[in-house]
Parts: C-alpha cells; structure tokens; sequence
C-alpha cells in the first residue's frame, strides 16, 4: 500500500517497540499511516494506550506467527 | 595483510580491535578524542558528586600490535572503502567497523539547547555531570522535573536510576519533603519493559515520584519553567533535567541509504553487517539494531564481529544485561535477549556489590581478559532462566 511506513519491532524486548513508534511519530504528519511489527506480547495494550494518549487511530491489529502487526493511522501531530 | 580499520575507541570498537589476532591482521583505531570514558559512572558524578577518574587514554587502552590514530573522520565511502579523516588524511580497509556511538542533539528540541548548556545532564559528558551537580547540590527545594527527551536514548536504566538516586540525596540532605520529583517518560511507564516495571515500580511510588507517562518534550520554555510535550501535556519546574534526544555520528556515509533519518546506522541485527554490504559493520550505539543502547550490548556486538572478521562463527542474539541501581545500596540487571522477553529481576545488596565491581574491572573487559567471568555470568543469568525462575503472578 502506498505510503505506509513499517517500523520493523521485532525482536526489541527493552525499552520496545513503542521507542521505535515514539520515533516514528516525532518524524511524522497528520495522514502517515504506519504498520508497527512486534514480537513483544504488550505491543497491542502499549499501541492503544498510545493511541489514546495522543489521539491517534489504530486500524487493524494482525497476528501471524512470527509477528504482531499494528496499523496506525496518524491523525494528530 | 588484511587490514581492518575501527573507527571509535568506545567500548565497542576496543572490544573488537583487542580480539583480532594482531599476526594475522593490520588493526587500527581512529577516534576524535584520545580518551576514553567509562560512561555508565556519569551518574554518580551528577547525583552523588562522585570525583572518581573515569578516563583513560584510549592509546593505553588496545593491545600491542593495535595502532590508535587521533583523528576526526568526515566521509566514509563504502563503495571504494574509503575513510576520509580531517587532519590525517584517507584511510583504506579491507573491514571496516563503525562504532562511533551516539551524538547528543539538544538543538533539535526548541528551548532545549539553553537548559543543556545551563544545567548540564547525566549522559552526555563527565562536564555536563559535574554541571548537574553544582545545580542539585546547590538545590534548596522546588519541583525537580527530570527524564529523556525523546525515546531514543542510552542505556534505559539510567534514566530511572537518576530519579533514584536524586531521591536518595534529597533524603539524605533533609531536602525531601520540600521537594517534588516528577519523572517524565516517553513510555507508558516508568519503566518501558513491563516485567522489570513491575519491580521497580513499587519503589517508585514509596519514594513519592511522581510520574508523566507519554510525555515526549516538544519545546523547553526556559522563560516560564516549562516543559511541553507531542502529547500535550506541561510540566512547571524548578529545576530541569533533561537528557536530550541521541542521534547517530555526524559523518558523511555513502550511499547515505545506509542511515536512517537520525543518521543511525542500518545493520542486520545478528552479525552487524551494514546492509549491503559484507566488509562493513557498526557495532554498539550507532546502529539501528532492536536492542538497547548500552555497554553490554556494544560489548557482545564487537566479540561477535571479531570473529566473523577471524573468519569464524559470530551471532549476537540481542543479550542485554544491564546494572539498574534502585538506590539504598540496591541493584538489578535488566536482562532479555532478542527471544526471551525482560525478566522480573528483584534487587539485591549483591548486585549492587556487583554494578560497583563492574565499574572497577571495567578496564579489564575492554582487555578481553574478563571474557571468562562473563561467559559464566551470562550462562547463569540467561533470561529464559530467569523467567522461569521470577514469574509475575496474575494477582500481584
């Protein structure tokens, strides 16, 4: 899809994966829609803490066996 | 003979160049500065006034056969294997390793830069701590923020570890009742991995810091004391502590698609390789690896490009180990690998003892000569071990 910024995760267990969306998000603008990949279990609860913090919009959480994907979408900066 | 040039004489590149059998290899390292820093006591100058010598010169610090060069490198070609220094010239390699660390950047946060050069910090330089010291032991009351400016920093632990030990001196100095400790954080915690939260957290809360969870710091208002961040929050302070945002080496790399928009350094995350290419790694802080920016991690990074150099097997499987001081004479580690998630690991007096010793034999690792000891440690300590052995309970 065009314009999605995969921020690969997997594998971080400390400080995780939301240093790498924490990142993302400082280098983004309103309409950027990342795709989060983590291996780490508190990936789902941490993204929506984060979402709700900061007002922005999770729209798909996918698991496959070898990863946990969170869309993204960037609607506040 | 091979020649392998080692550009930084941090704990990562000494590591590599100090496991390179000097008959088989021409080594040398390259560093702007001639002295090396054993960074992890930068703490205890800033919270404690510690006035322990924590340099040496990195000369004094490789084998014989390694040859040290002062020298600031500008551009690497990776094309042509080409290194450009400013003062002596080009260097030519057969490998290259990269391990430059990370570069402070305060001027990326508005207002940032005049509370960095006033106040100083605890991780950027043995000056900024005594800076930070003069400030804290000068400090008669007020609110205290103090955290990370943005989420890409050094060594985790360090962060907390600061809002702890500041809160022992406070106590100690009869200040703490008429002082307020707010620890801003990036994370959704205290402490970004859950399990060690779950420790640590409790001696956060019978101590009274208060957290900010999701602050990120936006701008720095010195004029009215006041910190802003992405989420939108403030926070008024008395005095500020800030560690600001750590971006990679200011060096001009080509191709420039090697680096990330913070200039890090990409690298597959087992053997190192800066991608692309198979004569060129970056090992420890510079690079994009999914691990923590921090001693132990440099320090597996460069045993494991050694030997892939040497033509032997080396993987670096995302192992950290790293001191966590809670105060009161107190440690944990924190301890995970790229599989086995954080451990729950309690504080003991005994790991304290253990931090302390680090620091002592700390020169000796760089050596190789306390590879023995390690290799011991980190077989008892695996984190699947530990996550056996400590598990959270659903209740607690």
């Amino acid at each position: 899809m065009e314009g999605v910024k995969i921020i690969d995760s997997r594998g971080a267990a400390c400080p995780g994966p939301i240093t790498d969306l924490a990142r993302a998000y400082r280098n983004s603008k309103v309409g950027d829609v990342f795709e989060l990949w983590a291996t780490d279990k508190g990936v789902r609860a941490d993204t929506q803490a984060w979402a709700t913090k900061t007002g922005n919009e999770i729209t798909e959480v996918k698991e496959d066996p070898e990863k946990i994907v969170i869309r993204i979408k960037i609607n506040k900066r | 003979m091979k020649k392998v040039l080692i550009i930084g004489g941090g704990g990562g590149g000494l590591i590599t160049a100090n496991h390179l059998d000097t008959n088989e290899y021409d080594v040398t390292v390259v560093d702007k500065s001639d002295l090396h820093f054993y960074q992890p006591w930068f703490l205890y100058i800033a919270f404690k006034g510690s006035k322990r010598k924590i340099s040496r010169p990195i000369g004094s610090l490789v084998k014989p056969g390694v040859h040290f060069v002062q020298d600031e490198i500008n551009t690497i070609n990776l094309d042509e294997r080409k290194v450009y220094g400013s003062k002596k010239g080009i260097y030519n390699y057969d490998y290259l390793v990269i391990a430059t660390g990370t570069t402070p950047d305060p001027d990326s946060i508005p207002g940032l830069r005049q509370t960095y050069d006033e106040y100083g910090d605890y991780h950027t330089s043995v000056w900024n701590s005594a800076k930070l010291w003069s400030h804290i032991s000068k400090f008669k009351g007020g609110t205290i923020a103090i955290g990370q400016a943005s989420a890409t920093c050094k060594c985790p632990p360090s962060l907390l570890e600061g809002a702890f030990l500041l809160e022992e001196h406070l106590r100690k100095v009869g200040l703490r009742e008429k002082s307020k400790i707010v620890f801003f954080t990036p994370f959704p915690r205290a402490y970004s991995a859950e399990p060690m939260n779950h420790v640590v957290e409790p001696f956060v809360k019978e101590r009274g810091i208060e957290v900010m969870p999701f602050f990120d710091v936006d701008t720095v208002d010195g004029a009215n004391k006041t910190i802003n961040s992405l989420e939108g929050d403030s926070l008024k302070y008395d005095l500020p502590i800030i560690v600001p945002p750590c971006k990679g080496p200011k060096i001009k790399i080509i191709p420039e698609t090697v680096q990330d928009e913070d200039r890090f350094i990409k690298a597959d995350k087992k053997y190192m390789k800066i991608v692309g290419y198979d004569d060129a790694f970056a090992v420890g802080d510079c690079n994009t690896l999914p691990t923590s920016k921090t001693g132990v991690t440099a320090h597996l990074e460069a045993m494991a490009v050694s030997e892939i150099i040497q033509g032997r097997y080396g993987e670096f499987d995302g192992r950290i180990n790293c001191p966590f001081d809670t105060a009161y004479g107190k440690a944990t580690f924190v301890i995970a690998d790229y599989n086995n998630p954080v451990a729950p690991y309690p504080p003991t007096k005994v790991k304290h003892f253990m931090k302390m010793t680090m620091a002592r034999i700390y020169w000796m690792t760089l050596m190789g000569t306390a590879d023995p000891i390690f290799e011991q440690f980190f077989n008892y300590t695996r984190p699947e071990k530990l996550n056996k052995k400590y598990v959270i309970s659903e209740q607690s």
